[in-house]
């Protein structure tokens, strides 16, 4: 019978209170990696999410809520701006690309973009592509014959259900005109996924208040200049202006980048006061299972077992527990961290990775089986000083 | 005369290091017609620089490159507005920049300098560029009381 054999039958010898251990262990193993997995998700979901265009021009307000209901669809629009401000920006010298955009109302949930077929044009500077999976882009349509084509994001097709020539609407004041789907998008992975895309001629006519307004209002125009260094000039032009404010997409990343970072801090302090309790979990369950058996470990010494063997046993009972608990905690971990991703996306449009497999996964395995082995340390030098002659005296 | 006027142009040395400081003032002065830049400034090409301003995000959020600018992206009612390349940096960050951006903070670059018009593809035309760049917030820069340079006086 091997040292390994003996820890192991140690164990299941007490088995309810090794699996009760085990389980702490892999319950402060999941919340460590489902916190930082889901952490890191979020911010590479904005990253990878954001937009390629270096300005989002808007109505004056909250900058944060200009990029989150622009970019990532996950606040209400900002209030209009209008199409003379799109005009004259596309006629500025140092503008490259000017993209008009206007958001409101949703169907089912997935908001409307209206926008032009510039959005998902492929620049040599755009990172993301835009292929169809199925039919074809909506006309860009002149502003008084509004065609009402409606083109799905990959997820918004999955999620209404909806298919090419299906014709639909919300609210029985957009009875009269309903969108009849024409394409639908690959994925993309980013908001762009759960969004209907439509002409900007079609949002006018859907909507009561643009039909009749001389000047058609937008939400927004995303810009990309000709050369980066006219950006500060661009900004500082459209900021002054009393009517629109120019955002920049990754600044206002960066500031929620930096609150993510106060609460990553926050975070770790509390994870790491959760692995001090397991860990002190571990000792007491290992100090007290070694209290609980001296008169075996003496009855195994006075067979002829060597110290160093009692104190191996110990220490490997310890690390199969870190082991166990480690392996369960990394899998528990994954699964509430794709649970959580889930979520972000059901209710707030963000694609978040779940499975991100990296060094981060070793070295907290690492670091729980040298922990858990460590705590096992006293209990195993108390098992090795045990004394035979003391501890193998008559009990009564 | 033209011997004072290279003395102006050539960078502080940062911190009493070896890496040169250059400051936005100096990158102007060395522009020429044509959108040339004096051989001074072309001298310091493929060395590695120090250049201190605000970060303007123009590029990816991971801040793989930014605007080094002379003024802050959010300074609306303060300076003078930065126009076109004159001003502004283009840095290309070493992987991984970790820092706590403030658009109202001053931050240290310290990369490959890279001086002459050349055209990028992803990010257009630029003047200055700073590769490989390392980003640090700019603590403790130097004071400078009234009537006083920012470069070190000539030895004789």
């Amino acid at each position: 019978m091997t040292i390994l054999t003996v820890a192991l039958k140690y164990l299941q010898g007490r088995m309810v209170a090794s699996t009760l251990t085990a389980v702490s262990i892999a319950l402060g193993v999941s919340l460590v990696i489902a916190s930082v997995l889901l952490a890191r998700g979020i911010k590479e979901g904005f990253t990878e999410g954001t937009t390629d265009y270096s300005l989002v021009v808007g109505a004056k307000g909250s900058p944060m809520q200009l990029v989150l209901s622009v970019v990532f669809r996950m606040d209400v629009a900002t209030p209009n701006i209008l199409y003379t401000t799109y005009r004259d920006l596309q006629e500025d010298p140092r503008v490259d690309v000017a993209v008009p955009m206007a958001l409101g109302d949703a169907y089912q949930g997935i908001r409307y973009v209206a926008t032009n077929s510039t959005y998902f044009a492929a620049f040599p500077w755009r990172r993301k592509t835009f292929s169809l999976s199925v039919g074809r882009f909506f006309r860009d349509d002149p502003p008084n014959t509004p065609t009402y084509e409606a083109l799905l994001g990959a997820e918004a097709a999955i999620r209404t259900g909806l298919r090419i020539g299906d014709r639909f609407y919300e609210g029985e004041e957009m009875a009269e005109y309903p969108l009849t789907v024409v394409g639908i998008l690959r994925p993309t992975r980013s908001a762009d996924d759960r969004a209907i895309f439509f002409s900007l001629s079609s949002f006018w006519g859907m909507n009561e208040v643009a039909r009749k307004m001389e000047v058609k209002p937008l939400t927004a125009v995303l810009i990309r200049p000709k050369r980066m260094s006219d950006v500060p000039s661009l900004h500082r032009e459209l900021n002054v202006s009393p009517e629109t404010q120019a955002v920049l997409p990754s600044g206002v990343l960066l500031t929620i980048f930096n609150v993510m970072a106060l609460a990553e801090e926050a975070l770790t302090m509390i994870l790491t006061i959760v692995g001090i309790v397991v860990l002190l979990y571990v000792f007491v369950s290992m100090y007290s299972a070694t209290m609980e058996r001296k008169r075996e470990i003496a009855t195994m010494r006075a067979l002829g077992a060597r110290r160093a063997i009692v104190l191996s046993i110990v220490l490997l009972e310890s690390c199969a527990l870190a082991v166990v608990g480690g392996i369960a905690g990394l899998l528990g971990g994954h699964a509430v961290a794709y649970l959580g991703a889930s979520l972000l996306v059901a209710r707030g449009g963000l694609v978040a990775n779940p499975f991100l497999f990296g060094v981060l996964q070793p070295v907290v395995l690492g670091s729980v089986i040298l922990l858990g082995t460590l705590a096992g340390l006293l209990p195993a030098v108390l098992a090795y000083r045990t004394e035979v002659a003391e501890n193998l005296a008559p009990l009564s | 005369m033209s011997l004072c006027a290279a003395f102006v142009l050539l960078p502080v040395l940062a911190n009493g290091d070896e890496i040169p400081r250059f400051t936005f003032a100096q990158l102007v002065d060395s522009i020429r017609a044509n959108s040339e830049v004096t051989q001074t400034i072309k001298s310091y090409n493929g060395k590695e620089v120090e250049i201190q301003g605000f970060i303007i995000p123009a590029g990816p959020p991971d801040l793989s490159f930014f605007l080094l600018s002379r003024v802050s992206a959010l300074g609306n009612y303060c300076c003078e507005v930065p126009v076109g390349q004159d001003e502004t940096v283009y840095v290309f960050a070493a992987k991984g920049v970790k820092i706590l951006y403030d658009p109202l903070r001053i931050y240290r670059i310290r990369g490959v300098f890279e001086a002459g018009m050349r055209a990028d593809a992803a990010y257009g035309p630029s003047l200055f560029r700073v590769h490989n760049a390392r980003v640090e917030e700019a603590v403790g820069a130097k004071m400078f009381k009234i009537g006083e340079s920012p470069v070190p006086a000539s030895k004789p």
